[in-house]
């Protein structure tokens, strides 16, 4: 039997992780199968990757994919800023970053915005369970008004909407995504790989164990039947000409990205333009008025500089530079105190 | 009447943000230009503008460089604290006062120069006429003391940075000021200052601009701070400096500067950056320390190369924030959860400052842990003497494999195994593709796999102090200055530093001679508990309430020779005062020969 090589000729078992210790039927395990997969197919080489990770269940999941990258398992809420400082060393790599809820929407939350503001260029995952899985199913603060875990009281404060944050800092690249939509999540992480730039993709994902209930609007029952998708997207990489693709029967879109991929979204009910923040924010809107999950790239700009173009770092990553390229010279020095002591 | 040369404090009450401050630093320069020892104080104000400062100038041929015991020349500015400041002079002081302030002098003890330094200051210029006058008391403080014209002129020249408009009005207001006390007055003190031989190489600097020079020279890839004063001026000289010194070929730069959203961010990039292979730092006080405590936890833990700067002030949330303490000191040598130490390096002078920010690049990859630089508010915003800096020692990176050749080499890599038995273990980057982990504040095992294992996490635990012990003598050994009696050791720290000698020599003349040790780092060196053993008494001094310095020794030497050593601490914001200390050591040491 032939192993199924991609483009780079490594064999998808390059791209796994371990076992995973999640709990079985986790959304999180999904969202894993799904990176090592977009990242298998894109033939990004395993050791350009960083994967980097806050504190929760969905921030162990880094052990579970991409087993030849590096990677870094922080401190909670603070993957932002630690992946600030590494891609600054190195602003070559791709950063993979995995967060939850509770990492991103409550104790991160500073870290969270402040990464969109720069443009770090990143993907960004929020593994949203609307819970606190790794402390025992607490609420977070994404969980909608009016939804109800097991065995608790109905929430009824507002939620963070992740999405409609980032929109409204200029976040150059939005999605929101089901972890039980294959397809779409696939298509969403492989255009996020391919984008410069902060790419934030909202990942519902249930959490079996204590949020998985009809009354919850995340678990899987409830977003099966109340999600919307503004459109279906379809990845085409850089390495296969557009031109050779089948053209859809419908109305399509195609969006380009940096490495000159291709990510086309075809339509599905109404014209959807991710270009249009307020359209964006509209959509995400009524969705919540609705009680249902809009899904699909919401917001797409990719005009954007990104933090290490904006403080002009030198075109080797700082990281492979030299003694000598790092340190003044001692001429540098001696002309530095003559003018001290003039 | 005996004249006093050289020898003498002086002390200006202004208004914060006057321009009092460009004045007072065209005082010390030219007296430092004039070879005379000198040095300045500035004690300010948590405020922008309107409160009152005072800068305090010690004139001393001794080089004592402490804020004297009292005031011999006082220059009153300041309404607001002008009644204050005129009661707490003693017979005989020398009053520059701006006569146009209507409030009264009552006191015929003192030796009055009344100026009109309003009056002056309007007549050239009604609208900058306040920042003018100050100026006007420099000019009249040249005259009394008799400070060189040429050398005045060149300071003021050098302040104003060749604005020639500036320059113009200022030195008018100067030679007005000058000519209104020569004209009008008749000197009857007794100070002057005279000029010695000026050591050409010497300048002067801040501390801060120098741990910032240090840093720079050490190769630092990234800075992530938060503003706080007293430590936001590290951030700031560095990035001054930074165009001049690190850009590449291409005009690119070669270190990232990032003004964080607050300490944990801070913190977080000097870890992510560390963790890819760049020297990073941070510098911050002790409150952003507080925030920054998580992260340096996992810096010991997951054993990534960090480095901060603790530029000390008076705690907590801003307590008193633009006064001077070594506050600090156990919190930044524990900083972290559960079992932690760090390596802290103490400079006491300017050109310390420079060389321990380099070093502390070079021990923070060669142990890959956190690193703390340990200043305070008097070293770092104050300018003192400096005789230059030396080209730093070539890169220690550290034990980093770079290569697929280098990993072969070693028997058994492991992340966090110990192959060399001295509890460092080797690292890979991100991006070599070299034996990848997931690094990680978890439990882990020595190939950095996660692990709870009560074994395996003893065992790490263990080799992470072996590693941190080992590093305890390779740090900067303490200074020993001792006397041949070995009765009575000082230990101290610091800017202590700059007060040490006035002590010293106020306990000689009661006929006690004391020896000196000057730890400048942290774990101790083993020459610190030589000096405790040679000693008859011991004394930690310290600028702080509790003696922090003097509970870490308590917990590190041997027991036998905790009953010998003895804390003076004390601090009340300004910097220390070598007679209050003195008073304190004496008090001691009868309490101890009782
Ligand atoms: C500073 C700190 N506070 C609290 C915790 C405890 N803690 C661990 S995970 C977690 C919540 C994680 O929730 P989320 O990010 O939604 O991840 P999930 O487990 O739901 O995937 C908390 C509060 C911690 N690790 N660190
Ligand atoms: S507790 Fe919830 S979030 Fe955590 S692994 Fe189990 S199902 Fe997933
Ligand atoms: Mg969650």
């Amino acid at each position: 039997m032939t192993i199924k090589l991609n483009i780079i000729e490594l064999p998808k078992s390059d791209y796994q992780g371990k076992p995973s210790s999640l709990c079985p039927g986790c959304g999180h395990d999904q969202i894993s199968t799904v990176i090592i997969n977009a990242a298998w197919e894109n033939g990004i080489p395993p050791e350009r990757i960083a994967k980097m990770s806050g504190i929760g269940c969905s921030s162990k999941t880094p052990a579970y994919f991409l087993g030849k990258s590096h990677g870094f398992n922080t401190l909670h809420g603070r993957m932002p800023s630690v992946t600030t400082g590494a891609c600054m060393a190195n602003k070559e790599l791709c950063f993979i970053g995995v967060s939850g809820d509770g990492d991103t929407a409550s104790i991160g939350m500073g870290q969270f915005v402040h990464a969109i503001r720069r443009n770090l260029n990143m993907v960004y995952i929020i593994e949203n369970n609307g819970v606190y899985g790794l402390t025992k199913g607490q609420y977070s603060a994404t969980v909608e008004k009016g939804s109800r875990k097991r065995k608790a009281e109905e929430n009824r404060q507002n939620p963070i909407d992740l999405c409609a944050m980032a929109i409204n800092l200029g976040c150059s690249f939005v999605a929101r995504s089901f972890s039980g939509s294959k397809k779409q999540l696939t298509a969403l992480i492989k255009a996020a790989m391919s984008h410069r730039g902060i790419a934030v993709i909202d990942v519902i994902s249930p959490c079996v164990t204590f949020a998985n209930n009809e009354e919850f609007f995340r678990s899987y029952g409830y977003v099966k039947d109340n999600e919307t998708e503004l459109h279906s997207p379809d990845y085409i990489p850089h390495h296969t000409p557009v031109e050779e693709v089948d053209i859809p029967a419908g109305e399509y879109q195609d969006i380009e990205l940096f490495d000159g991929a291709t990510l086309r979204l075809e339509t599905v009910g109404n014209e959807y333009d991710p270009s249009d923040a307020m359209a964006a924010l509209a959509a995400i809107h009524k969705a919540e008025v609705d009680k249902m999950h809009v899904t699909g790239l919401l917001y797409f700009d990719a005009e954007q500089r990104t933090l290490d173009e904006e403080l002009t770092l030198s075109d080797t990553p700082l990281v492979d530079l030299s003694d000598d390229e790092l340190r003044p010279s001692e001429q540098a020095l001696a002309d530095l105190l003559a003018e001290f002591r003039s | 009447m005996e004249r006093i040369v050289n020898d003498f404090t002086i002390n200006i009450a202004t208004a914060n943000g006057t321009g009092s401050q460009s004045a007072n630093l065209i005082l010390l320069q030219t007296m430092f230009e004039m070879g005379v020892p000198v040095s300045g104080k500035n004690l300010f104000p948590s405020n922008i503008s309107g409160l009152p400062t005072w800068y305090i100038v010690r004139v001393s041929d001794a080089g004592y460089q402490a804020p004297g015991d009292r005031t011999h020349i006082q220059v009153l500015m300041n309404k607001a604290t002008w009644e204050k400041d005129l009661e707490k002079l003693e017979q005989g002081t020398v009053v520059i006062y701006n006569s146009d302030v209507k409030l009264p002098v009552e006191r015929d003890d003192l030796i009055l120069y009344p100026v009109p330094m309003t009056k002056i200051a309007r007549g050239l210029n009604p609208k900058l006429a306040r920042m003018i006058s100050n100026i006007v008391y420099v000019g009249a403080l040249a005259e009394v003391l008799g400070l060189d014209e040429a050398k005045l002129e060149a300071a003021l020249a050098k302040q104003f940075g060749g604005k020639q408009k500036a320059i113009e009005l200022n030195l008018e207001a100067l030679q007005l000021g000058r000519q209104f006390v020569a004209d009008e007055l008749e000197v009857s003190d007794p100070y002057v200052v005279e000029e010695r031989e000026r050591d050409p190489d010497a300048f002067l600097i801040e501390g801060n601009e120098a741990v910032a020079l240090g840093s720079i020279f050490g190769g630092i890839g990234l800075l992530s701070w938060y503003p706080i004063t007293p430590a936001s001026s590290v951030a700031e000289e560095l990035i001054d400096h930074l165009p001049k010194l690190r850009v590449d070929a291409d005009g690119k730069s070669t270190c990232a500067v990032i003004q964080a959203e607050d300490e944990l961010a801070a913190a977080g990039m000097v870890v992510g950056a560390g963790w890819a292979g760049i020297r990073a730092m941070s510098c911050t006080s002790g409150p952003g320390i507080s925030l920054m405590s998580e992260f340096i936890g996992l810096s010991y833990f997951a054993e990534v190369p960090a480095v901060f700067w603790d530029i000390n002030r008076v705690g907590p949330s801003t307590g008193l924030p633009t006064r001077t303490q070594q506050g600090d000191l156990t919190l930044v040598y524990y900083a972290g959860q559960g079992d932690t130490q760090h390596i802290v390096l103490i400079p006491g002078t300017v050109e310390e400052c420079f060389e321990y920010a380099w070093r502390a690049f070079d021990y923070a990859e060669r142990y890959q842990t956190t690193v703390f630089g340990f200043g305070d508010l008097d070293l770092g915003m104050n300018r003192w003497v400096c005789k230059g800096f030396d080209y730093p020692d070539a890169m220690d990176r550290g034990k980093v494999i770079r290569s697929q050749e280098a990993l072969e080499e070693i028997p058994e890599y492991g992340r966090y195994r110990d192959v060399d038995g001295d509890g460092i273990a080797y690292r890979t980057l991100p991006g070599s593709g070299l034996e990848p982990i997931l690094s990680r504040g978890t439990g882990h095992d020595e190939d950095g796999v996660y692990s709870e294992n009560p074994e395996i996490y003893a065992a790490n635990m263990q080799r992470l102090a072996r590693k941190i012990e080992g590093a305890r003598n390779q740090l900067p050994a303490p200074v020993l200055r001792e006397e041949e009696e070995l009765e009575v050791g000082i230990i101290f720290y610091g800017s202590m530093e700059n007060t040490i000698q006035e002590i010293d020599d106020i306990l000689e003349e009661t006929g006690l001679k004391v020896s000196q040790c000057r730890v400048r780092a942290l774990p101790l060196h083993s020459h610190v508990e030589e000096f405790v053993n040679r000693h008859e008494t011991v004394i930690v001094l310290e600028i702080n309430r509790d003696g922090q310095m003097y509970g870490i020794l308590r917990t590190e030497l041997p027991i036998e020779l905790v009953p010998k050593v003895h804390s003076v601490a004390f601090s009340d914001g300004i910097p220390p005062r070598a007679r209050v200390y003195a008073e304190r050591i004496m008090e001691v040491l009868e309490e101890v020969h009782k």
